[in-house]
């Protein structure tokens, strides 16, 4: 079973899918608080969209953190113990 | 029947008055917390005070940080080297929940403060508060909470996940010996302020947290400079309000700056840190350089050293914080090789190394981690230095103190 590192370290199918997720929700929020801010840049709305930004931007990060620096998949444990499901399938592209 | 010590918490003004409740018994294992209420009010901020009477394992003695810090939660590089000074690197609870935020070592756990979110991003979205807003907390929770971790109570605190903007259901937090809590609030609440054996603000300048937000963003399809300016704006009100006060509380603020020894640089790879030490904190004495409580300025790069360009410049001195007296130790530059390094810490005093050269040792351990070259990386390193002797000296202390129980 080879763990290929193009990926950034993301061994498990799950955690693929979970960065593609994220990048998706980032593109989105982005485009939401870009609309909600257009009326009014001091509203409360705008400031949530840009903070709800953050929060994703964060996660994100988060995560290519651990994979690409400390190089450890977070669904690891979660996967010994669960090989069998769709989200622990070794990723393979 | 178990024998227990009993005793109160500390910082409670109001008379505390002890009788034993019919139904319980107190087993030698595990430690019982029992409440009760004062018959007077004292109208402290959050509501009326309680007496504590916990009967706990005599060797129950968590020392507890406050880090403040407006980067994420628990993967920070400041939580990584402070874990790792104590040794052992710290990993997120096995088997629990993969977006748990926590992360434990043998002798540390880090708790990240957004699980005490009381608004998810949904309920934040409705009720248009951001999460630097203390209407998004839980103060009430997260005051109880470290409370019993500090008395040797295990708690059932709630996860924020992060990716969902969901409440995830709780993970068991056992405690530590050193308890970290991380986040954005660690000291907005003075009852959770008067639980910190120690506090730490991580106080980043506008044109570094820019910098730092393009290395980290531009990456992402969805973002441009445009947005990740927008969003550091739209924050900024918020923080100003409500995180940055925080920062006359710590005991130790790490200041982060541009360098002034490159004129108009504005990449933010060079930077100017500031370790701002409070005096007369106990069992924490401030980092010097030469000669304590004097005004230094030093070049290191000369004959005996040699430096590439920009270089490395240090100063040292007194100085007065939001009315409290400090002492600020500043580096400006960067580190191009160990020498540099080991030559630096060979000047400086009150370190609080088990041996020389621990410093720049822990330094060259995490070389990959950010801010390992310059003043970030240090002042990080020199602070997890001053927790582990500040463990060291409360662990001590508390040790030869015996136990008594207090009278009613």
């Amino acid at each position: 079973m080879t763990i290929n590192a193009m990926g950034g370290g993301a061994k498990y199918k799950g955690t693929q899918m979970r960065k593609k997720q994220l990048s998706e929700i980032i593109k989105k929020k982005v485009i939401e608080a870009k609309q909600v801010c257009e009326g009014d840049e001091t509203s409360d709305e705008c400031k949530v969209a840009w903070d709800e930004v953050e929060e994703v931007s964060q996660a994100k990060a988060d995560l290519r953190l651990r994979l690409e620096v400390e190089k450890k998949d977070p669904l690891e444990s979660f996967c010994l113990e669960n090989p069998e499901t769709e989200e622990c399938k070794v990723n393979d592209d | 029947m178990a024998v227990c010590p009993v005793y109160t918490t500390q910082s409670l003004n109001s008379t505390c008055s002890i009788s034993t409740p019919s139904k319980t018994h107190f087993s030698s294992h595990h430690n019982h917390l029992v409440f009760y209420r004062t018959s007077k009010r004292t109208s402290k901020r959050g509501g009326s005070s309680s007496c504590v009477i916990t009967c706990s394992a005599g060797d129950s003695q968590t020392v507890v940080i406050g880090l403040a810090a407006d980067s994420g939660c628990g993967k920070s590089t400041f939580m990584r080297r402070l874990t790792s000074v104590f040794g052992g690197a710290a990993e997120p609870p096995k088997g629990g929940n993969p977006d748990s935020n926590t992360l434990i070592s043998d002798m540390t756990t880090v708790i990240c403060l957004d699980d005490y979110h009381s608004l998810d991003r949904t309920g934040r979205k409705e009720k248009g508060v951001t999460a630097l807003d203390p209407r998004a907390n839980d103060f009430d929770l997260m005051y109880e909470q470290v409370k019993a971790i500090k008395s040797g109570i295990a708690v059932d605190k709630p996860i924020y996940n992060h990716v969902t903007g969901l409440l995830d259901p709780p993970e068991l937090i056992k405690p530590p010996k050193i308890l970290v809590i991380e986040g954005l609030h660690p000291m907005f609440d003075e009852r959770v302020r008067d639980l910190l054996d120690f506090s730490i603000y991580l106080d980043i300048s506008n044109e570094v947290k820019f910098a730092w937000k393009i290395q980290r963003d531009m990456a992402e399809r969805g973002h441009s400079l445009e947005s990740i300016k927008a969003s550091i704006e739209a924050r900024k009100p918020d923080f100003d309000a409500f995180i940055d006060p925080q920062k006359q509380y710590a005991d130790a603020v790490i200041e982060v700056l541009p360098t002034q020894l490159i004129p108009d640089d504005n990449e933010g790879k060079v930077l100017r840190v500031r370790l701002i030490m409070k005096e007369g904190v106990e069992h924490f004495s401030p980092v010097y350089l030469f000669d304590e409580g004097s005004t230094i300025s030093w070049i290191p790069c000369g004959r005996k050293l040699t430096c590439s360009y920009p270089g490395i410049k240090f100063s040292y001195g007194p100085d007065t914080y939001f009315g409290h007296e400090v002492s600020v130790l500043e580096m400006d530059g960067q580190f191009d090789r160990l020498d540099e390094l080991i030559y630096v810490e060979s000047h400086l005093s009150n370190l609080s190394t088990k041996f020389y050269g621990e410093v720049t040792q822990q330094m060259l351990k995490h070389a990959d981690f950010p801010g390992s070259n310059n003043g970030t990386g240090l002042f990080q390193t020199i602070v997890g230095l001053k927790i582990r002797d500040l463990y060291e000296q409360i662990t001590a202390s508390k040790t030869a103190a015996p136990l008594q129980a207090t009278k009613a």
